[in-house]
């Protein structure tokens, strides 16, 4: 065996020349690689999340709702929403992207880390973009279906006015139902987006830390 | 002063990167997953250059990062990355260079490295770069006796593998 092993490591010494080689700059390039792997992943789940979100649009948006909606006379908001929705949405693609390109061709640390506080930004604003037209949406529709209620209620007769107390209620409720709403969407996002950017913040301080 | 540091190690990694080519061929078998443990030690050990300050050598030192990121993202990822197509392995053997028997054998040798474990394959790797016990104690972090007897140990395995 001793003799075997002899033989493989002579052999061993002569694969040395068939090893591969990278150059300086590969070498240079690969320092800064894994950052530009977790933005990249930002940029594909934005836009799967869009997939998603168009899809999703398409099941839910049958006969039957666009009904209920023209009942509630929330056809032209609801299709205006999307629009709005969709152009700021891709807005946020392009931008997703354009970090991706970015630090992908960052040659410096201190670049690097710009573009890192860059892509954070950007996912937060997303974020907020994503929580306020989500209330917007909630508080619309909801004021659409109430006025259609007052509406479709008064040739009956009954009293549909509400004393201060009802309207405490009511609007307290509201905001309790729009909190959780709200929440649930923001937990959901902090899920998808929070591992990849709390690995953004922890390259961020070791390349600060490098810094000083 | 960053500037510098980065400069001053990708200089060095690249003066030692045949350590981690040869780590990388021993543990991964194409050339694709070549490449990721490579990038993957390069980072391993920019991220702890700070902490490196020059009371080894570098190729010493990295000796220990290099392997130590091998065996853990073998670790991670278990027994998937083992796939028993040894065709992308390589090694290329000059067949001028070998009459065939001794070639073959050599083929069934790196065949049963590749079988071994990941702490296993490390042991077999400082071995074959010619580390005495001193060394590979202090790559691997256990003491000199252990390393023996996990030496021998590694060569029964190896044997029992090549002559079943």
């Amino acid at each position: 065996m001793m003799d075997d092993l002899d033989l493989l490591k002579e052999d061993w010494k002569k694969q040395e020349k068939s090893l591969p080689r990278f150059s300086y700059d590969d070498i240079y390039k690969m320092i800064w690689k894994r950052s530009s792997s977790i933005v990249k992943w930002i940029f594909i789940i934005s836009i799967l999340e869009f997939l998603l979100g168009v899809v999703l649009n398409i099941v839910v948006a049958d006969d039957e709702y666009w009904e209920n909606m023209g009942q509630f006379n929330l056809t032209e908001f609801t299709i205006g929403a999307y629009l709005v929705s969709y152009i700021i949405t891709f807005y946020f693609i392009y931008k997703f992207y354009k970090n991706y390109r970015q630090i992908s061709s960052t040659d410096s640390a201190s670049v690097l880390m710009k573009n890192i506080l860059r892509t954070r930004k950007t996912v937060k604003y997303y974020i907020t973009f994503i929580l306020i037209s989500s209330g917007i949406v909630f508080l619309v529709d909801l004021f659409f279906i109430i006025r259609h209620h007052i509406i479709a209620a008064e040739p009956t007769g009954k009293d549909m006015s509400f004393s201060a107390l009802q309207w405490a209620m009511f609007i307290s409720g509201t905001l309790v139902v729009l909190a959780i709403f709200l929440g649930v969407i923001w937990l959901l996002y902090r899920l998808i987006y929070g591992i990849l950017l709390r690995r953004l913040k922890k390259n961020y301080k070791e390349l600060k830390k490098l810094e000083m | 002063m960053n500037k510098e540091l980065e400069h001053q190690f990708v200089t060095n990694l690249e003066k030692h990167q045949n350590i981690a080519h040869k780590i990388c061929r021993i543990y991964t078998n194409d050339q694709d997953s070549h490449n990721d443990l490579f990038q993957e030690i390069t980072i391993q050990l920019w991220k702890a250059y700070p902490k490196f300050r020059g009371d080894s050598k570098f190729s010493t030192w990295m000796y220990r990062v290099a392997l130590n990121t091998a065996i853990t993202l073998y670790r991670k990822k278990k027994r998937s990355i083992r796939t028993q197509d040894f065709e992308g392995i390589s090694f290329k053997i000059k067949a001028e260079e070998y009459n065939n028997e001794v070639e073959q054998h050599l083929k069934l040798m790196y065949d049963a490295i590749k079988q071994l474990n990941d702490i296993d394959k490390a042991l077999v790797f400082l071995y074959l770069e010619d580390k005495n016990y001193a060394e590979i104690s202090e790559t691997l972090g256990i003491t000199e006796v252990n390393a023996r007897v996990k030496m021998n140990r590694v060569k029964t395995k190896l044997k029992s593998i090549i002559n079943p």
